[in-house]
């Protein structure tokens, strides 16, 4: 019993410690997972569909015509309220997420992940 | 907030009660912002009244909590809509097929059960998606090789039960074809397994799908009769080299004989899956726009203006793509036999040899490379396709709804639906970009799919004329004999409409087992048309 408690103990500590330490390193790997295959930086030469490059990726670089940046992980502007509202309502192709794919908590290291950078 | 149809506040409240007893509250979403999460992002009904919205959603983590949900539905008559990643795009998302129906999120069961190298399979649960099995492969450094879909974000179960299908050879990528074994909770909560699944102790569930007796496998796949909650999958064993080799051929009427050799190789399991091309159809996309808007200016060319069309273009008329697995000097070998058949069939034919690879590639090499479901490596990047380009810089869609008919895999065929595909979108007002060079989609390997692609919104006018046009090359294309195997909830009634010989008898079978197997009507009403008996009045 001894042992389970302490087991317990150090386990909710270190979960409390993540919680509010880590999450930006959380939230790159909820990243990875969830928006580099449309979002990321790097892309095959030649696809079979469409023009390259990624689907986000090149929707944004479209979008934005260099006036920001088209990889996500690059913007120094985004807010938790923006991230939030693309990631749980979808936007043009990009399709909802639910919670059972990422969880509040996740969403909540995105957020402190690609909003690392940004500008005060 | 939504009710389930013919079920009061009450029962609804009490039965969202006993399913957070079966998975916790934390698993039970009946807000009205965690019920949206369900909304279907690419609706073809966006925002209007006929939009098929859940009620509420449960996602159990163990086959005893479906089973438990199960039992509750029934005693209060509770429609339910299981799914596995929900991410069905274009037929249907995480929304259900019925209005007010409780979506079953089977995310949650996410384990992967089994991956034996030497026998080659995997036994996985609901939520597992493609991504996840292949890291759980390429982990471990399993000597296997998926095959995959073009999203990698769905997941093997429920890419199969919807007929879905890949790019390897023609015993992989048929995804429901490669399935052996389930199990199924039933829709009055009973547990059964499939095949030598039936046999307590047995160790050949993945080996032998038949059993012995009726085979019930294909009750499950595109229906109502049950929630899978385990499934197995015969993999590929990873070979040795990858090439590819691209083939063209000069004139129009040599699709004939392209064709015929390719399909010699398809039915042989010498090539993966074929990938035809119009060099003459590519060009006029760019450069040629205006040649081949002078081609159509007077609606559907005659064959004589098209083969004078392609000798005026100076490029081959079409081309195919090959892509060979096996051990170097197989790969080597099939190609070299495979330039020598088409040089003889197809005077002019001409070969660019592509690439060739030694498998597995370096991890780090994943991100650059080319087609990766052509490698089993799963990728979202078909999407690139449909997402926000020059051309849609202004108002890109917000989703889109595929279009896909079965037709004969030969020439004529190809030929003859182009014009219909064209005809159909001229008829609905839309802009028609069918041309004589339209290619198929050759996923299962003995039949061509051809089809369009319909564009939906989150605005009501907009996804109107999207409906008209999906009706309009659905009823066109039934004419021929030309159906769709898999389509979005909203035509699901129309299109199992045109399954019709012997006054519909097909449907009438499977409503006597639906009634047979779900008598309270409860498990995914309407889906591909198969109403529960008190419900049959709502079949379009």
């Amino acid at each position: 019993m001894r042992h389970t408690l302490f087991l317990f103990f150090v386990v909710g500590l270190g979960n409390f410690v993540f919680a509010q330490t880590a999450s930006e390193t959380n939230g790159k790997a909820v990243f990875d997972k969830w928006c580099t295959p449309c979002h990321g930086a790097v892309a095959p030469k030649n696809v079979m569909f469409g023009n390259g490059a990624l689907a986000g990726t090149s929707a944004l670089a479209v979008k934005y015509k260099g006036k920001l940046p088209a990889v996500l992980e690059q913007r120094t502007d985004l807010t938790s309220a923006m991230i939030k509202s693309v990631v749980r309502g979808g936007l043009y192709g990009m399709p909802i997420t639910r919670k059972t794919e990422v969880s509040d908590a996740e969403l909540e290291d995105v957020v402190a992940y690609l909003t690392r950078n940004r500008k005060k | 907030m939504v009710l389930p149809p013919n079920v009061s506040e009450a029962d609804f409240n009490a039965a969202l009660g006993e399913f957070r007893s079966a998975v916790s509250a934390s698993w039970v979403f009946s807000s009205d912002e965690d019920v949206a999460l369900y909304r279907d992002s690419y609706s073809i009904y966006w925002g209007e009244p006929e939009e098929r919205v859940a009620s509420a959603a449960v996602a159990p983590a163990k086959v005893e909590e479906v089973q438990q949900i199960v039992r509750t539905a029934n005693r209060y008559r509770i429609p339910l809509y299981p799914i596995s990643t929900g991410r069905n795009l274009t037929y249907g998302g995480s929304a259900p097929t019925m209005r007010g129906s409780v979506v079953v999120d089977l995310k949650r069961m996410n384990r992967i059960l089994e991956v034996d190298e030497k026998r080659a399979f995997a036994l996985v649960e609901p939520g597992v998606s493609y991504f996840d099995l292949y890291q759980y492969i390429r982990d471990r450094n399993l000597k296997l090789m998926l095959d995959v879909p073009d999203p990698g974000w769905g997941s093997p179960m429920g890419n199969s039960l919807d007929h879905g299908a890949g790019y390897t050879m023609a015993a992989f990528r048929d995804h429901f074809g490669a399935h052996c074994g389930m199990e199924v909770v039933t829709p009055e909560g009973d547990l059964i397994r499939t095949g030598m699944g039936a046999v307590p102790n047995a160790d050949s569930w993945q080996d032998f799908r038949y059993g012995a007796g009726p085979n019930v496998d294909g009750l499950f796949a595109q229906s109502n009769f049950g929630i899978v909650t385990k499934m197995g999958f015969w993999l590929m064993p990873m070979p040795e080299a990858f090439l590819s080799g691209t083939i063209t051929a000069p004139r129009f009427r040599d699709l004939d004989a392209l064709v015929q050799e390719v399909s010699y190789l398809e039915d042989l399991g010498l090539t993966g899956m074929p990938q035809y091309g119009s060099p003459v159809g590519q060009a006029a996309f760019g450069p040629g726009a205006g040649a081949m808007a002078s081609l159509m200016q007077n609606g559907w060319p005659s064959t004589e203006a098209v083969e004078n069309f392609v000798t005026a273009q100076k490029r081959p008329a079409w081309s195919v793509q090959l892509y060979f697995y096996g051990p170097e000097e197989t790969v080597r070998g099939t190609w070299q036999a495979t330039k020598r058949r088409f040089a003889k069939a197809i005077a002019g034919a001409t070969f660019q040899d592509g690439e060739f690879l030694t498998l597995p590639i370096p991890r780090e090499k994943e991100p650059t490379q080319s087609d990766k479901p052509r490698l089993g490596i799963p990728a979202l990047e078909v999407f690139n396709m449909v997402a926000r380009n020059p051309q849609t810089a202004d108002d890109p869609s917000d989703g889109h709804a595929d279009l896909f008919v079965t037709i004969p895999r030969k020439a004529s065929a190809l030929w003859e639906s182009a014009r219909v595909l064209y005809e159909a979108h001229r008829e609905a007002g839309m802009p028609a970009r069918q041309s004589p060079f339209g290619t198929p989609f050759t996923y299962y390997s003995r039949c061509f799919w051809t089809g369009t692609t319909v564009p939906t919104w989150r605005d009501p006018v907009k996804n109107a004329r999207s409906r008209a046009l999906f009706q309009k090359v659905i009823d066109r294309c039934a004419e021929h004999g030309w159906v769709s195997y898999r389509t979005n909830p909203a035509f699901q009634d129309l299109v199992v409409s045109k399954y019709s010989f012997n006054n519909n008898s097909l449907l009438r079978f499977q409503e006597k087992l639906k009634d047979g197997i779900d008598p309270n009507g409860i498990m995914s009403p309407g889906r591909y048309g198969l109403w529960p008996a008190n419900m049959r009045k709502n079949r379009a």
